[in-house]
């Protein structure tokens, strides 16, 4: 669902991204860890297309993100870290504008948006203007937005910034959900604990080197500690 | 004054760093170029001034008096574009920055961080009035032999006046957001723009400029020197300015200095005033505007049924464009300018005196007719810099929305073009159609302006659209203003040059055609393929005008990818 080859991304000199090769299965919950400035949200922005690398190749669904972008970008649901809005939509609004964008029939819009709505817990604020929400609520919403067209793939820079704990529990158990479904979900997190609950297999990334990657049992096998929290393997790791 | 100097320090820290910054390769090159430019402005202000003076000097008696006349009407002129300017600078440094939550959380008297704010907004609303002044203040140096003490007084008078004005604007701007509801902070632009168009208007019909160039109007020449040499009201700035640059060009040294020091202690009582309103109104107004918005008009959501023949990526775009566009209170002010702008345009061509011509009337009318074309342009120009120049950059931050989603910027590009392409025909053929029934002018004339400005207007939008993608600013505070940017300014010179090599094509061929017609006789074969050629040329020039600016637009925006 989701190969990246040789990806590689350089600022001038620095390279951001180093040479990754990486796979993500369909039905997969990959999580992406890494201290800051290690090349996550490069990675994140290449694969969503947001910006080119230097070197290699991206992959959604077989589809080359070079060669075919429109078509590659249609199968994912992006979702950044920061909720950077049209702030003049209303909710409803914004969300006829992805499902325009992303090509979602006429028929099914509707009641499609609402559930996302109230599944985000903004069925009472699809009226007003994104410029009253809140931070969390335009997080919920750019999530609501992101799966308006089913995507197959989804990409997600730090998913839980602004989510309040009940958010944070739905948007969890939401993505096992559409992994069962069939989804693949590449996922950017600083927070440990959610990448230990959620994801099937983890990818620790260091200086835009993945160096390692696997089940967090793999990971502290790696690490030398089989006991220790993963919090501590993560240290370990990056030290 | 430790602490303001601290808080304006990371402004300056800002431009130096982006001056030596070594990521944009290209900003040297960019600011030579940009120097070259405004010093061949500079160059021309101060070209057209001194020749201007030169033959006013060349007139005996009345010579003087029209000088001075003319150094009022700039001086209130400047006040007044000072006052607008900042008016809406220091409405965004003091109440929408995105960094005053930041300023706020830190042990700093409110007052304090004001003054900081305003320093900075004096600095910004001021120096391109000062830059552009300072050409027109030297020629009457040169023209009048005035010595250094009257540059010393101009320096003087300029720094003093900037602050007046930015004191007044100041003080406006936090007594208005404190009167206005903080929930519609953004309505006082309409309020500020409402409010500019009647000062300016009033300082325009204060100084009754037609009866300058119409000496008849008058009973006697006594009268008309009298009117001209009649004062602006003593309690303006201006005129303050105005008698201390007068005095000093004279050589009246003690009459200067007074004026002077009039000017130097209103602004220094207006900065007093400025702190103790700020002191106690500034952090209530701030807190008041961290509110959300009022909507005037609250709907629920309804599809817009007739968009729906259009597909997916053009719907999403051209509604998006539309609501965002009416929600934004600060664009009404504009469009209100705009409608203003026409009326007083169609006006003046009703007005025209054409029967006191010596030249026929109908030469005259179709002369106008084919040079309003050209002012009709500029119209179009001025308006599409304001509106559709920064449409890439008004998606600023979520224009990662555009790069996730799955249309090619080719495509976004063009969605945004023909949003902005049929409101601004529609203005631009009215313009021209009205006028031209105004001036009676014949059918030709009539069918050649009206299918010209068909070709103009796409050229123009495009080379907005195209320059703005080219060069956007995604994180501009204010995206209407990237139009004072480098791109901005290479749109205006290709715009003026664009259309300057319009309607040179036409104008040979069109005098032709219309005295061939006057004169009841045939086109020659010469005739023909001259006019064929020049419209053809007309027409090649707009298509590239069209297509190449869309096409680097394109180009630069998918680079950014990479």
């Amino acid at each position: 669902m989701i190969e990246l080859e040789n990806l590689t991304r350089k600022y001038g000199d620095f390279k951001a991204v180093d040479d990754l090769n990486l796979t993500v299965e369909k039905g997969e919950i990959f999580g992406f860890v890494g201290p800051n400035g290690a090349g996550k949200t490069t990675t994140i922005k290449m694969l969503g297309g947001l910006i080119a690398p230097t070197h290699g190749a991206v992959k959604i669904c077989g589809i080359s993100m070079a060669d075919q972008p429109e078509q590659a970008k249609n199968r994912i649901g992006f979702i950044p870290d920061r909720p950077y809005l049209y702030e003049k939509l209303t909710g409803m609004e914004f969300l006829k504008f992805i499902a325009d964008l992303y090509g979602v029939a006429e028929d099914r819009f509707l009641k499609k948006a609402e559930d996302m709505l109230k599944m985000f817990s903004l069925s009472d604020w699809g009226n007003e203007l994104v410029e009253s929400y809140s931070h969390g609520m335009k997080q919920r919403l750019i999530m609501a937005s992101a799966l308006l067209h089913d995507p197959e793939v989804i990409i997600v820079d730090e998913p839980l910034v602004g989510l309040d704990p009940l958010g944070i529990k739905m948007v969890k158990e939401l993505f096992k959900k559409l992994a069962a479904e069939g989804a693949s979900v590449f996922m950017s997190t600083h927070t440990l604990t959610v990448a230990e609950d959620v994801c099937n297999r983890i990818g620790i990334i260091n200086h835009g080197k993945i160096i390692a990657t696997g089940t967090t049992e793999d990971l502290k096998i790696k690490a030398g500690v089989n006991e220790a929290a993963f919090e501590e393997v993560f240290l370990l790791l990056t030290r | 004054m430790v602490d303001i100097l601290t808080l304006i320090t990371p402004r300056f820290l800002s431009i130096k760093n982006r001056m030596f910054s070594n990521s944009d390769t290209g900003r040297g090159g960019m600011l030579v170029t940009l120097a070259l430019i405004g010093i061949g402005f500079w160059c021309g202000i101060f070209a057209v001034t001194y020749r201007l003076l030169d033959y006013l000097q060349s007139i005996e008696q009345l010579g003087d008096i029209l000088a001075y006349k003319l150094l009022s009407m700039v001086l209130l002129t400047f006040f007044s574009l000072l006052i607008f300017s900042s008016i809406l600078t220091s409405l965004s440094k003091m109440y929408l920055s995105r960094d005053l939550y930041l300023v706020n959380s830190m042990p700093v008297s409110s007052y304090k961080i004001f003054a900081a704010r305003w320093i900075e907004s004096t600095m910004d609303s001021s120096w391109m009035v000062i830059v552009y002044a300072i050409p027109v203040f030297v020629a009457y140096g040169v023209i009048y032999n005035a010595g250094p003490f009257f540059y010393c007084i101009i320096a003087l008078t300029i720094l003093f006046f900037s602050i007046i004005a930015s004191g007044i604007s100041s003080i406006l701007v936090v007594l208005a957001v404190i009167v206005i509801p903080a929930s519609r902070i953004r309505s006082i632009f309409i309020f500020f723009g409402l409010t500019l168009f009647v000062v300016l208007f009033l300082a325009f019909r204060l100084l009754k400029p037609e009866r300058m160039v119409d000496p008849e109007v008058f009973v006697t020449t006594m009268v008309y020197l009298k009117a001209m040499k009649t004062p602006a009201s003593p309690l303006l700035p201006s005129t303050w300015a105005f008698d201390c640059i007068k005095a000093a060009l004279s050589g009246s040294f003690p009459g200067s200095l007074f004026h002077l020091s009039l000017l130097m202690t209103c602004s220094g009582t207006i900065i007093f005033l400025c702190l103790i309103i700020a002191d106690a109104l500034y952090f209530k107004g701030l807190s008041k505007s961290d509110t959300a918005q009022m909507r005037f008009i609250r709907q629920d959501y309804s599809d817009w049924t007739f968009m729906k023949k259009f597909s997916g990526p053009v719907r999403a775009f051209t509604i998006k464009e539309i609501k965002t566009f009416f929600r934004d209170q600060a664009q009404w002010t504009q469009i209100f300018l705009i409608g203003a702008l026409v009326i007083i345009y169609i006006y003046n061509f009703s007005v025209l005196p054409l029967e006191k011509s010596p030249i026929k009337t109908v030469y005259l009318e179709n002369i106008l007719a084919f040079l309003n074309m050209g002012l009709a342009a500029f119209v179009l120009t001025a308006v599409t810099a304001r509106f559709a120049y920064p449409a890439v950059s008004t998606e600023r931050n979520a224009f990662w929305l555009v790069n996730a989603s799955p249309i090619h910027k080719k495509k976004f590009l063009w969605i945004k073009f023909f949003i902005y392409f049929i409101p601004l025909l529609v203005l631009t053929e009215v313009l021209i159609v009205v006028t031209n029934l105004l001036l009676h002018v014949t059918t030709f004339m009539m069918v050649l302006s009206s299918v010209t400005i068909l070709f103009v207007v796409p050229a123009v939008i495009a080379m907005g659209i195209g320059l703005g993608a080219a060069y956007p600013d995604f994180k501009a505070e204010n995206p209407v203003q990237t139009v004072t940017s480098f791109g901005g300014f290479l749109f205006m010179v290709l715009c003026a040059c664009y259309i300057g090599a319009v309607i040179a094509l036409e104008a040979g061929p069109v005098y032709s055609i219309f005295m061939a017609g006057i004169r009841n006789r045939d086109l020659t074969l010469y005739e023909w393929l001259w006019a064929g050629g020049s419209f053809f040329m007309v027409f090649l020039l707009s298509t590239a005008a069209t297509i190449l600016p869309m096409r680097y637009g394109e180009k630069k925006l998918t680079e950014m990818l990479i």
